[in-house]
């Protein structure tokens, strides 16, 4: 049907030939966080001393950091999430195991509310 | 499998391969970084006037020594974490072992009832339609899912290797030794691999397939095939 899924599947776009920036989680953020960055600092340095080599290094650096450190902020909340999906379905799936059995902790809370009333 | 084209990883079908393919995206975004600094030094270098006048460096050459230390720590930490990763002790659930052959591979699950059986490339003469050539076998390697495999892999004649890359599996086979791998089968599925080691004529044409069962289906097909 005319206007189902416009982009296609699989579809990548490799900068400079091998970092496939819409396939790789973060990636595309921190290429283009690191454009921004770039665009500041370099454009920033500029204006303030109108020195034009020196504004294109601090330019290029500044790509390189903002890129690098979106990178790995971005990393490890990725990370800390795939572990909290990871805990998740442990437990997702122990308790549709446990459940009901003397080793389900709902069990276990219930019981000693019984004992205090 | 891979496709026809296909440069990058296959999909992971086992943690550690998970791990691999976050680790390969890391670098690759470091080469990035690293290529993007080398090629704005390289035009500055073509646009730059040459001069012999330099005698004394002392801040690039702090630069040069700092800069790749550091980029060399955050590409080692991941990696090693990843390489100890591999060798943890996972009390495994399953033992196969895989001995090469030329050309194919023998299997055994001696657990509990002594299972073994070869496994030999399908020629393409007697393929089904829809099936993949020089990449399905007679008998696949059956292993549960969700359960640790320990994989034994071992050679009777010249060396093998046992790779299945959606696992995130290779394993030299070299005659008179024993090899541990293991692996975690994440999900349901048929994983594709082949012979990694240069074994002869027919080394492109001993292919590895194993197939990821629920636990009842792993069991229905152990016990029919040892009865």
């Amino acid at each position: 049907m005319a206007g189902e899924g416009d982009s296609e599947p699989g579809k990548s776009f490799k900068l400079l030939g091998f970092l496939d920036v819409q396939n790789v989680p973060c990636a595309r953020e921190s290429v283009l966080y690191g454009s921004l960055g770039s665009l500041v600092m370099g454009l920033g340095h500029f204006l303030a001393t109108s020195r034009v080599r020196r504004s294109c290094d601090v330019a290029v650096g500044g790509f390189i950091c903002t890129m690098l450190g979106y990178w790995f902020y971005c990393r490890y909340n990725l990370a800390q999430q795939r572990i909290r999906q990871r805990m998740l379905k442990e437990g997702m799936k122990n308790r549709v195991l446990f459940e009901g059995s003397y080793l389900d902790p709902e069990k276990e809370q219930t019981g000693s509310e019984r004992g205090d009333s | 499998m891979a496709n026809h084209s296909q440069l990058g990883f296959q999909d992971a079908s086992s943690p550690i391969m998970e791990e691999l393919i976050q680790f390969h995206d890391h670098a690759l975004m470091v080469a990035l970084a690293i290529c993007s600094l080398v090629l704005y030094l390289l035009t500055l270098m073509l646009t730059e006037k040459l001069s012999s006048s330099t005698v004394d460096a002392q801040e690039i050459e702090l630069v040069w020594t700092i800069l790749p230390a550091m980029v060399l720590i955050t590409l080692a930490l991941p990696s090693l974490r990843i390489l100890y990763m591999m060798d943890e002790i996972n009390e495994p659930d399953l033992t196969l072992k895989a001995i090469g052959h030329q050309w194919y591979w023998t299997y055994e699950y001696t657990d509990f009832k002594d299972l073994t059986f070869d496994s030999y490339m399908i020629p393409t003469a007697d393929l089904p339609l829809g099936h993949f050539r020089l990449l399905e076998v007679d008998h696949r390697v059956i292993v549960p899912t969700g359960s640790t495999v320990r994989v034994i892999v071992t050679a009777d004649d010249v060396l093998h290797s046992w790779a299945v890359p959606s696992l995130g599996v290779k394993t030299d086979a070299i005659p008179g030794r024993l090899n541990q791998t293991s692996f975690l089968a994440t999900r349901p599925g048929v994983y594709y691999g082949q012979c990694s080691e240069i074994c002869g004529a027919n080394h492109s044409f001993m292919p590895i397939v194993v197939e990821s069962a629920p636990l009842p289906n792993f069991e229905h097909w152990s016990s029919s095939l040892s009865s």
